[in-house]
């Protein structure tokens, strides 16, 4: 059980890959490195896909790239609707790396979304978005008055959400890739054959998509009520 | 796990700005612009393909009017060949009636003139064997100077007769 938990602690600590020694060593994490290699893929695969790409007589190629795009930009406009059209290829884009980075582990890699880092980094991310939303479709006046809505006693309660919003996306985010990752490991221990191939399905896949797809919903669901 | 680091906090957000502008200018951007182009073209296309249907209507209308005026035609002309034979019988017809009575009228003046002249000759030969039967009766009567005048007479007659 001490072996365990060491195991855990070890698999679950972000460890520190190299050192950029500038401004007194920046410390270079592995869910950085994590994530760029995320986007080295990705961007590739973009560039990969959209080569030449034609109005007819389109490639199978082409054709991927054209129903990947139009079916997760379809998948989040759906959530958002069609005010929200500006914000789409951000919210796809966050939908896919978190979708990319809750499933990496498969490969071997450590989960980004694991350290807690990565999911404040993109809870962060999204409030800015969506307050900035809010000023971009409102103007300041009625972004700031939307705070004493619909009565003035609620103002602290909103000014609250402004904080609790991006702390529970990011902690939800953390709290499921690690407990799925927990489970996983503890499965893994208890019963090492056939049983977490079958479960490895549910918690490191279909919870990686649906957390990803949670989080961008949910950011989403701020921003059309900030642009409304 | 719950360290928190700012400088990776930070360069993950700008990985997460950098990863969103280049999936912009590589995916999104691209895709979207073709997707766009094909339905330009597509609306393009059914544009173009109204007009020719518009076209194709309306040359069909012209088509069928032309049809319809030309079967005008057709009858006017039929309804006119047919008056005007009509006509061309009716001479024809009241040409050969007075024809006919003329060659009738003729044919009963020849007729009438023969029987006039036949019924004058008749008349006159009679006459001149009445007037001869008569003159012989008188010359029996009336001596044989006489009778020799007469017999002269005949034998005249007789002579240029013959």
């Amino acid at each position: 059980m001490g072996d365990l938990a060491k195991k855990l602690m070890e698999e679950l600590e972000c460890e520190t890959v190299f050192t950029i020694p500038v401004f007194g060593g920046i410390d270079i994490s592995e869910s950085v490195v994590v994530t760029w290699i995320i986007m080295a893929v990705l961007i590739l695969i973009s560039i990969c896909l959209t080569r030449n790409l034609k109005i007819d007589h389109i490639s199978k190629r082409q054709a991927v790239a054209e129903l990947i795009v139009t079916k997760l930009t379809g998948l989040v406009e759906g959530i958002i609707g069609p005010e929200g059209k500006a914000y789409v290829p951000y919210l796809t884009t966050v939908l896919v790396y978190i979708g990319i980075a809750n499933i990496i582990g498969i490969f071997g890699f450590k989960s980004p979304t694991k350290d807690l880092t990565v999911t404040i980094a993109l809870a962060v991310m999204s409030i800015v978005l969506v307050e900035a939303a809010g000023i971009y479709h409102h103007g300041v006046k009625k972004w700031l008055h939307k705070f004493v809505e619909p009565v003035l006693i609620v103002a602290p309660i909103n000014i609250l959400e402004v904080v609790t919003r991006p702390l529970s996306l990011c902690m939800r985010l953390f709290g499921n890739v690690l407990g799925a990752f927990v489970i996983m490991e503890l499965i893994k221990l208890v019963c090492p054959m056939v049983v977490p191939g079958v479960l490895s399905l549910y918690f490191d896949l279909f919870d990686g998509i649906l957390q990803a797809y949670v989080f961008v919903f949910l950011t989403s669901l701020y921003i059309s009520e900030a642009i409304e | 796990m719950l360290h928190i680091d700012g400088w990776n906090l930070a360069i993950t957000i700008v990985n997460l700005l950098v990863l969103f502008v280049a999936m912009r200018i590589f995916l999104f951007k691209p895709v979207q612009r073709i997707i766009e182009a094909r339905q330009e073209e597509a609306d393009k296309q059914f544009k173009e393909a109204a007009e020719r249907q518009s076209q194709a209507d309306e040359l069909k209308a012209q088509y069928e009017q032309s049809l319809e005026d030309a079967e005008k035609e057709k009858r006017t002309i039929i309804k006119e060949a047919r008056k005007s034979a009509d006509d061309e019988y009716q001479r024809i017809l009241k040409n050969a009636e007075k024809t006919a009575t003329q060659i009738k009228q003729d044919a009963t003046t020849e007729a009438e003139n023969r029987r006039n002249q036949i019924i004058k000759m008749v008349e006159k030969e009679i006459t001149e064997m009445v007037v001869n039967a008569t003159e012989k009766m008188v010359g029996e009567k009336s001596g044989a100077e006489a009778d020799r005048a007469l017999y002269g007479k005949f034998l005249d007659k007789a002579g240029d007769e013959s």
